[in-house]
């Protein structure tokens, strides 16, 4: 049997591609938006560790806090529904594409670390608001998971044109 | 009926939050008809109305129905309503004449202003 491909569209910064090649079914496409928003916060973590840069360390706080918000709501629904998010093969992408991006970021530090958190975080917010926009509001059928992942656009939207304002502040090469 | 004295109320300047105003302080009663307390929603990381108009003494509610966490901050750094919670409200009162430019903290690109006119 086959089903109808969905390919995302790949961006150069991901350290390994984000395909959501089939449809994904509510508890998939809830594990993944969560899973997305944790790898977030862990960036966020690493980058209030390393960064000395202002602007870097309030959007890297703001990630924290928006993600943790909007993974709070996503918690009380699953709690609500009383069902059980379902691991992926586009969870465990994002998951083993972030680990490798953090590796990179741990060699580094000063304005080359600024860089490649900004940058990555631009690419990342650019590829998970594709992803939800064209493929999880459209594929979800709960209506409390598409409304709660068009709330959760909104706000990943914003952080896109933020990080896209912080690549711009910190003058990065390349 | 009592007329506001705008020479006194002036000293108290700008007062943040009902919980900050001094028991000392007369109650503000206005020469139009008394003071308003108006709304600011943050809907969609938007402020709205973003430019919102009123008389010294009058009070500002902002509501926000966003997940994410907003704040309403004067850009000069002189009022803030710290961290709203989705479906929190936070209130401000305006007892200086002026035109207030402020913006979400979290979100700096949220922008918006308050117009404050004498009575
Ligand atoms: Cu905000």
């Amino acid at each position: 049997m086959f089903r109808t491909p969905f390919v995302i569209a790949l961006i150069s910064t991901m350290a390994s591609p984000l395909m959501a090649e089939e449809k994904m079914n509510d508890l998939e496409i809830a594990h993944t938006a969560y899973t997305a928003g944790q790898l977030d916060i862990r960036y966020a973590h690493l980058a209030l560790a390393v960064s000395e840069n202002e602007a870097v360390r309030d959007f890297a706080e703001t990630m924290i806090r928006d993600h943790t918000a909007v993974n709070v709501a996503a918690g009380a629904l699953i709690g609500e529904l009383n069902v059980t998010p379902q691991d992926n093969a586009l969870s465990q992408a994002l998951v083993s594409g972030a680990a490798a991006k953090r590796a990179e970021f741990m060699a580094l530090s000063g304005e080359a670390f600024d860089c490649a958190y900004a940058t990555n975080e631009l690419g990342y917010h650019q590829i998970v608001n594709q992803t939800v926009g064209e493929k999880f509001i459209p594929w979800a059928t709960v209506p409390q998971l598409k409304a709660l992942l068009s709330d959760a656009l909104v706000t990943f939207k914003a952080h896109e044109g933020h990080a896209e304002a912080m690549v711009a502040g910190l003058k990065c090469t390349s | 009926m009592y007329v506001l004295n705008l020479a006194t109320r002036r000293q108290f300047g700008l007062l943040l939050g009902a919980g900050l105003v001094s028991p000392l302080a007369p109650k503000p009663l206005l020469a139009h008809d008394g003071p308003h307390r108006l709304e600011v929603e943050i809907s969609k990381f938007r402020f709205s109305p973003a430019t919102l108009t009123l008389r010294q003494g009058d009070s500002v509610i902002w509501t926000n129905r966003d997940i994410a966490p907003h704040s309403a901050t004067h850009t000069d750094g002189d009022w803030d309503t710290g961290e709203i919670p989705k479906d929190g409200s936070a209130e401000i009162r305006f007892d200086t004449v002026g035109k207030f430019a402020y913006f979400c903290v979290f979100h700096p690109a949220m922008k918006a202003e308050i117009i404050v006119e004498s009575q």
